[in-house]
């Protein structure tokens, strides 16, 4: 399994700027998220290009996408409550995101060496199937596999720090397990449920001896109209149809009531 | 009497001329009232961050449940309307009430409480007079828009409004996915065009879901 780890330059950016314009009728842009996979370090906060764009994120949370404006854009971090000050952060990137793309954008690795990893995320899925991927961002736990309980491996030889491609499934139930390559269980992920028409992200995260998972949806696929609804029936024209309609109506009884003056006089 | 008939007949001149003047400059009052309408939440705090919930399997958690909505109602504006469920015309656009009444949802698309954007679309005016979505573009950041099935309520605040000109809308976006439940209300704006038989903006409305 290929392992994907995506240098900085790749890939990344945040809102901000995208909040205060809220226009999401601009194609223009990509779809962010960040995750705090760091187990040591502490909540953060997340400027972009110099504005705290996302605040106290702890341990094993993310964002949720976020619209950016594509181009590449300066991310920092600072322990959270931090004064900001530019090249300060523990950890600082110029990312770059393409238009229509997703990404996601993980603070990995022990405090003392924390890095990101990005990767690039699906926004698709082959009607009724199931995507799902992982990610190895546990610093010190060695390579594993992620499979059946006594079946086949969907993922072999996951390393830290890497997020693996896409494995397209049968929605359906699986018994799953984390396990090192002889076999030897990691984490049990009985009963794992894998929808249709979804992608999953399944990040192993903080340290070996305390191994768990973060689960996220990338994605999940609907229908789109090829084209905005006509929500209008009226036109001007027909504004204007009335007012001369009304006005003939006016014309008429104002004409006929001299008429009537005139033969009563 | 017969200074007095001239009277009315100048009179009924004077009518008349008023009525042509309006009739050649009849006011659009759709286009007006959609003409500076427009706003966004501005601040961080649209992006919530949420300590995922400790689970014996954190990837069976993740799904969120939608409802197939049969009422909307937005109380700041004293709306209140059945939804029908309908897809797309055969163009290929989202396709929308033949009543002036009701409005429809997209059911082909994400469900109201689901990821995703939901899409509601009514008409601004009908052959007569004001349609259902008449006073959307009244609507203020942070209204709130409910949507009801048998069971379930829903409650949206409108974060944004932004009123789109046709060719700048990318529908994809519009109906597209996003890791939170929204409710987008879609309906005309701007000014007629007779070219196209439609009118040349869509006021749309996004509105991001409260908790239950």
């Amino acid at each position: 399994m290929k392992k994907i780890l995506v240098s900085f330059s790749v890939a990344m950016a945040l809102v901000f700027s995208l909040l205060a314009s809220g226009v999401m009728a601009d194609s223009h842009t990509a779809k962010v998220r960040v995750v705090h996979a760091s187990p040591d370090a502490p909540a953060v906060d997340v400027y972009v290009n110099g504005d705290l764009t996302l605040e106290e994120v702890p341990f094993k949370a993310d964002s949720g996408y976020l619209e950016v404006p594509a181009g590449t854009h300066d991310v920092e971090v600072f322990a959270s409550g931090t004064e900001y000050a530019a090249g300060e952060g523990v950890l600082q990137a110029d990312l770059a995101v393409e238009a229509g793309k997703a990404y996601t954008v993980a603070a990995a690795n022990l405090l003392e060496s924390i890095e990101f990893v990005v990767a690039e995320d699906s926004m698709e899925v082959t009607e009724g199937q199931t995507k799902v991927r992982v990610g190895h961002l546990s610093p010190d736990a060695p390579a594993v596999d992620v499979g059946v309980i006594g079946g086949d491996a969907l993922f072999s030889g996951a390393e830290f720090p890497g997020i693996t491609d896409y494995a397209e499934l049968d929605a359906g139930t699986y018994d799953l397990e984390i396990r090192l390559p002889d076999g030897t269980q990691v984490l049990p992920l009985e009963g794992t449920e894998l929808a249709a028409d979804t992608v999953y992200s399944v990040f192993a995260v903080n340290t070996v001896d305390s191994l768990e998972v973060i689960a996220l949806v990338d994605y999940e696929a609907a229908g789109s109209p090829d084209g905005m609804p006509t929500t209008g029936l009226g036109t001007p024209d027909q504004s204007q149809a009335i007012w001369l309609l009304l006005g003939g109506a006016l014309v008429l009884i104002g004409a006929s009531t001299l008429v009537w003056k005139k033969r009563f006089q | 009497m017969y200074g007095k008939n001239g009277f009315n007949n100048k009179l009924l001149l004077v009518l008349v001329l008023f009525l042509l003047t309006g009739c050649q400059q009849p006011v659009d009052e759709v286009s007006v009232r959609s003409e500076n309408v427009g706003f966004t939440l501005d601040e961080p705090a649209a992006v919530t961050i949420q300590q995922p919930a400790p689970a014996k399997n954190p990837i069976n958690e993740l799904k969120r449940s939608g409802i197939q909505p049969t009422s909307l109602k937005i109380p700041s504006i004293e709306l209140e309307a059945q939804v029908q469920h309908l897809g797309t015309t055969e163009n290929g656009e989202m396709a929308v009430p033949n009543n002036i009444e009701d409005v429809s949802w997209f059911s082909p698309g994400y469900q109201p409480g689901e990821n995703g954007r939901a899409v509601i679309a009514g008409h601004v005016d009908g052959v007569d007079g004001p349609a259902i979505f008449w006073d959307l573009s009244e609507l203020q950041l942070g209204d709130e828009v409910v949507v009801q099935d048998k069971e379930r309520t829903l409650t949206f605040k409108v974060h944004t409004m932004e009123s789109v000109p046709l060719d700048l809308a990318d529908v994809s976006q519009v109906f597209g996915y996003t890791s939170s439940p929204e409710l987008v209300l879609i309906t005309c704006s701007g000014t007629y065009d007779f070219d196209r038989g439609t009118r040349e903006e869509r006021l749309i409305v996004y509105a991001s879901l409260t908790e239950e």
